[in-house]
């Protein structure tokens, strides 16, 4: 099943996917709320429990091929086929899900003529003249398909995104001027220890304590910049981090089991009654 | 208005200003800074310096162009010395956009050290779900990639002979802005045991120096000074050295504010109380 085909298979089986996604969403559309819940329940239960056999039922000696040292169980087989093929069609279909979905905003945008629907129209614009490009330069790769891309992608898309995240730095300076204030026992202990972070950072906050000996030659080098710096982030960053995500983790846990067996609330078109 | 006062409420253009002109001076007139190479950064260099010639390193780069200011110098910086080793290398992105990004400083970087795609590198592209591509991946490399950007098939290319489960990757790099080390670590370095660096955005730093505590991770670059004390290591100036100047004088602009405002906040406050007006 798993195995690569060519020539008329090949064409057969994409044909076949294509009947098949198109009666299964034309009879998941034909069905009524309640009824697509047990549904959802049930394709997340599947999906969950392979990972749930893979993880926890005991592992024994399954050499193969590639690696005749590999131990596993009877799921470990299908981990390869799960992650090299099911997971990017799943992906594939999660960002088609995405295009639709903001093609009904956006049209439903412009045909109720809403406020700034001209960025609507944008929008439009903006995906065809990239999806576009981007297939002409993939089929055609010749000077002009390329320039082209380079031009959409390279000089705006990626320009655009870059100058976008430039600009806290900006954001940052004025937030960082306003909300450190001393005015509580707390916020002078984050202001400082902040200072000392951004100074033991900067080549100049080091040259600030350079006239102090080297760290490990006498009991001064420990109060230059950087070994202090270097001190609350091994030593006091480290362990809350660790808290934090022992915490996380746990939580995690928590939501995905509620997820995995429908114990979730507002999930599974609950909202929609 | 009171003096105090408008110190502690600067307009913010005025501090825009002053932000873009500490950032764009130094990039105008280049000013050489002295700096201290950090354990984290010695750390990494030292293990990259221990591999050995035609070892195979998995690179992973899930950066975008967002974080294209510190990321790409650690790329580059990372980059340079795998091909300074001799090592081969292949690139994998979480990222849509790092695949392109990534492939540009490749091809750049192989003129200089004589290296070839294919052969001494190859770049696996951009992958969907990090969590579950890595399970296929550590049991089977060229079953679960298949094929690299390029369109041939990865079993077939000379780079990645010797080369069929997570086993056989020596060393294992991750720059990123995101959280994507962390699975690297869940999923790779943990269950194969490679030993693992990273080239992370100074805000995401922080985060990682537990891994650096556990030894789960070797060594770490943080944010551009990260990069800039790794070119200072590599004995290469680039993009990274001077513009650690220009994140210097941004850093110390900040500092001053901070320290402007709140000593002009004291003052109004004991001015206050000199004057019997208690508390604002």
């Amino acid at each position: 099943m798993f195995s690569p085909k060519t020539g008329t298979a090949f064409w057969l089986y994409v044909f076949g996917a294509c009947v098949f996604t198109v009666v299964l969403v034309v009879i998941l559309q034909a069905l009524p709320q309640r009824a697509r819940r047990p549904l959802m329940l049930a394709a997340t239960f599947i999906g969950g429990l392979f990972y749930v056999l893979e993880f926890f039922v005991p592992l024994r000696t399954m050499p193969t091929p590639q690696d005749p040292d590999a131990v596993g169980n009877f799921m470990t087989p299908f981990v390869v086929p799960v992650a090299g093929i099911l997971i990017p069609i799943v992906g594939a279909v999660a960002f088609g899900l995405g295009a639709i979905n903001l093609f009904q905003i956006h049209g439903r945008r412009i045909l109720k003529k809403n406020p700034n629907y001209f960025f609507s129209y944008v929008f439009f614009i903006g995906f065809f003249t990239t999806l576009t490009i981007g297939i002409l330069q993939r089929l055609r790769p010749n000077a002009i398909n390329k320039n082209l891309y380079d031009l959409i992608v390279v000089g705006g898309y990626q320009n655009l995104d870059a100058t976008m995240f430039s600009i806290i730095a900006f954001y940052i300076t004025s937030a960082a001027y306003r909300a450190f204030r001393v005015k509580s026992v707390e916020a002078t202990l984050l202001l400082v220890t902040a200072l000392i972070v951004m100074l033991g950072q900067i080549s100049l906050g080091q040259m600030l304590t350079n006239w102090l000996p080297e760290q490990g030659v006498g009991f001064l080098g420990n109060f230059r910049f950087e070994v202090i710096r270097d001190w609350i982030l091994n030593k006091a960053n480290t362990p809350a981090v660790r808290a934090i995500n022992f915490g996380l983790g746990i939580g995690s846990l928590a939501v995905a089991l509620r997820i995995w067996l429908g114990l979730e609330r507002g999930s599974y078109f609950d909202s929609q009654g | 208005m009171n003096i105090l006062r408008f110190l502690q409420e600067v307009d913010r253009r005025v501090l825009y200003a002053l932000m873009l002109l500490v950032i764009a001076f130094p990039v105008l007139v280049p000013i050489p800074l002295p700096m201290k190479v950090s354990p984290a950064t010695q750390s990494l260099y030292d293990s990259i310096e221990g591999l050995k010639e035609n070892d195979f390193v998995l690179f992973g780069v899930s950066w975008g162009a967002g974080t294209r200011g510190e990321s790409r110098s650690q790329t580059y910086a990372l980059m340079r010395h795998l091909m300074r080793k001799k090592v081969r290398f292949a690139l994998l992105a979480f990222e849509p956009q790092a695949k392109v990004l990534n492939q540009k400083i490749a091809e750049e970087l192989q003129k200089e050290y004589g290296y070839v795609e294919g052969v001494n590198w190859v770049n696996f592209g951009y992958q969907i779900d990090q969590e579950n591509f890595l399970q296929g991946f550590g049991k089977d490399i060229v079953g679960t990639i298949k094929k690299d950007i390029e369109g041939n098939p990865i079993g077939s290319l000379k780079v990645m002979e010797g080369v069929q489960t997570a086993k056989d990757i020596k060393f294992l790099i991750d720059v990123t802005g995101s959280r994507s080390f962390e699975v690297y670590i869940t999923f790779l370095q943990q269950p194969f045991n490679i030993p693992m660096g990273g080239g992370l955005t100074a805000v995401m730093a922080p985060e990682a120096y537990n891994r650096l505590d556990s030894r789960q991770m070797v060594g770490l670059l943080g944010g551009l000074s990260g990069s800039a004390e790794y070119e200072k290591l590599l004995g290469k100036t680039g993009e990274a050295t001077g513009a650690s100047t220009s994140s210097a004088f941004a850093h110390l602009l900040i500092i001053a504010f901070i320290l402007l405002g709140n000593v002009a906040m004291f003052l109004e406050k004991r001015q206050r109380q000199r004057m019997g007006y208690g508390e604002k």
